[in-house]
């Protein structure tokens, strides 16, 4: 089938216009699911006839609005302009809601934030006592370390010990000397010595053949205090001296003294 | 303040309502869902239009009046039968002003009324202006400048509605000639519009 003479044929215009047989308008119902183009020309015709109607147009006289709309008022569902009012309604509780919240809120920061300050100090109190604590322990590990190396040290056969006792007026006093016999490295615990006054240090001496022989500074140390190499001696003797030592030792400042073997 | 603000709320919506443009889509659909702003839209854009179709076929303003309101009630009810795969809306609604326009013409109290008319009206006034439809409303202005022998076709077929066998026997004319000429009368109809 020719479709463009078709179009062309003048059978749209009957169609459109209502004055198609039945025949012919199922004829042209059925053609245009196949040809696009003849929709197509059927809604171009449809567009010019409304507008041209539309240019056209008498104004009824406005009773008939009237009187037509009395007549439907009781059909027409009305939903529609509820909504706004309805939506206003909704905005209004949410803007009080909303201020509501803002309100109980702010109070409630101002109640957390006190809450969160309090905390905050208790909890940096709690971590500096946390820190000393653990320095402490830190210090009184390594002090327990060396008290085991003391130990091992004391107990061991190879190590020589010479309790010196106090002197003459000096009696309470008491240190010992550990020397080890195979490296003659000589240890020193001071049991009972005062406190040495300041500017002044205890030094302990080891007698050989006679004469004193330093034997190194007590300096403030924890437990044994290793002092020096003695190869050779008879006794040992601890006197209070100035700060860094004397050469001789100042006899009459002898705090303790004690004889090898 | 917020009443004061929901009552201008509600105006300001109502007018919008009034000057919104509906896309053709929108406007069956919310016509199906029986709504009123718009059948209020459609009674505004069109009734014109109808109007001025009904007024091509009942020349008496007061008949083409009850006529339109009719046509109204009929596309509120009916509009759930219209199809859009068929044609446009306003196809639609047309055709059915027409129909009424002719149906009404047709009626037995509108003839009979018709004849008491004519007598007196031959007594008092010859002209019989008002049971003649004017030419310059409508589709009959374009018609009116159609050649005679096309225009008397068109006129019987759509405005009064008679069918092509009809007119075929009334004028003593072969079936196949009125069809042709109908058509030629339409698709220079076309041109007329279009210009």
């Amino acid at each position: 089938m020719d479709i463009r003479a078709y179009i062309e044929s003048g059978v749209i215009e009957s169609y459109v216009l209502g004055m198609a047989t039945a025949q012919e308008a199922a004829e042209l119902e059925m053609l245009r699911m196949q040809h696009p183009e003849l929709g197509e020309a059927i809604a171009r015709f449809e567009q010019q006839l409304e507008n041209a109607a539309l240019l056209n147009a008498v104004n009824p006289p406005p009773a008939v609005r009237e009187a037509l709309f009395a007549k439907l008022e009781s059909e027409f569902v009305t939903a529609r302009p509820m909504t706004p009012v309805r939506t206003m309604t909704g905005l209004r509780f949410a803007a009080a809601a909303a201020i509501l919240l803002l309100v109980i809120s702010s109070a409630l920061n101002v109640y957390f934030y006190s809450r969160f300050r309090d905390a905050n100090e208790k909890f940096a109190a709690l971590f500096t006592e946390r820190n000393s604590l653990e320095a402490n322990l830190n210090i009184t590990h390594t002090r327990m370390l060396d008290m085991y190396g003391n130990m091992q040290l004391m107990g061991d056969p190879a190590m020589i010990k010479v309790s010196m006792t106090g002197t003459p007026g000096r009696e309470q006093n008491l240190a010992t000397v550990f020397w080890d016999s195979k490296t003659r490295d000589i240890y020193l615990l001071a049991n009972k010595l005062p406190q040495a006054p300041s500017g002044k240090q205890y030094q302990l001496w080891a007698l050989v053949d006679g004469k004193p022989v330093d034997a190194g500074m007590i300096g403030d140390c924890n437990g044994l205090c290793r002092l020096k190499n003695i190869p050779r001696a008879q006794a040992f003797a601890i006197t209070l001296e100035r700060e860094g030592g004397s050469p001789t030792p100042t006899m009459d400042q002898m705090y303790v003294l004690g004889k090898v073997g | 303040m917020l009443p004061w603000f929901n009552n201008h709320l509600s105006l300001i919506t109502e007018r919008l309502e009034a000057v919104k443009k509906y896309t053709e889509n929108e406007l069956v659909l919310l016509l199906k869902r029986q709504d009123r702003a718009a059948f209020t839209y459609l009674y505004d854009n069109y009734s014109g239009a109808l109007h001025s179709i009904i007024l091509n076929i009942v020349p008496d303003h007061d008949l083409a009046s009850d006529v339109l309101q009719e046509v109204f009630i009929k596309i509120w009810k009916q509009i759930d039968t219209y199809d859009d795969g068929k044609g446009r809306l306003f196809t639609w609604i047309l055709n059915i002003a027409r129909n009424a326009a002719i149906d009404r013409v047709r009626s037995k109290s509108y003839q009979n009324n018709l004849q008491n008319r004519e007598l007196t009206e031959n007594v008092y006034d010859s002209a019989g202006a008002t049971r003649t439809p004017t030419d310059h409303i409508g589709l009959r202005q374009w018609v009116h400048k159609l050649k005679d022998e096309y225009k008397m076709l068109v006129e019987l077929s759509y405005f009064q509605g008679y069918t092509q066998d009809e007119i075929a026997k009334m004028l003593n004319m072969p079936l196949g000639t009125v069809k042709t000429r109908l058509r030629t009368a339409l698709i220079q109809l076309r041109q007329i519009i279009k210009n």
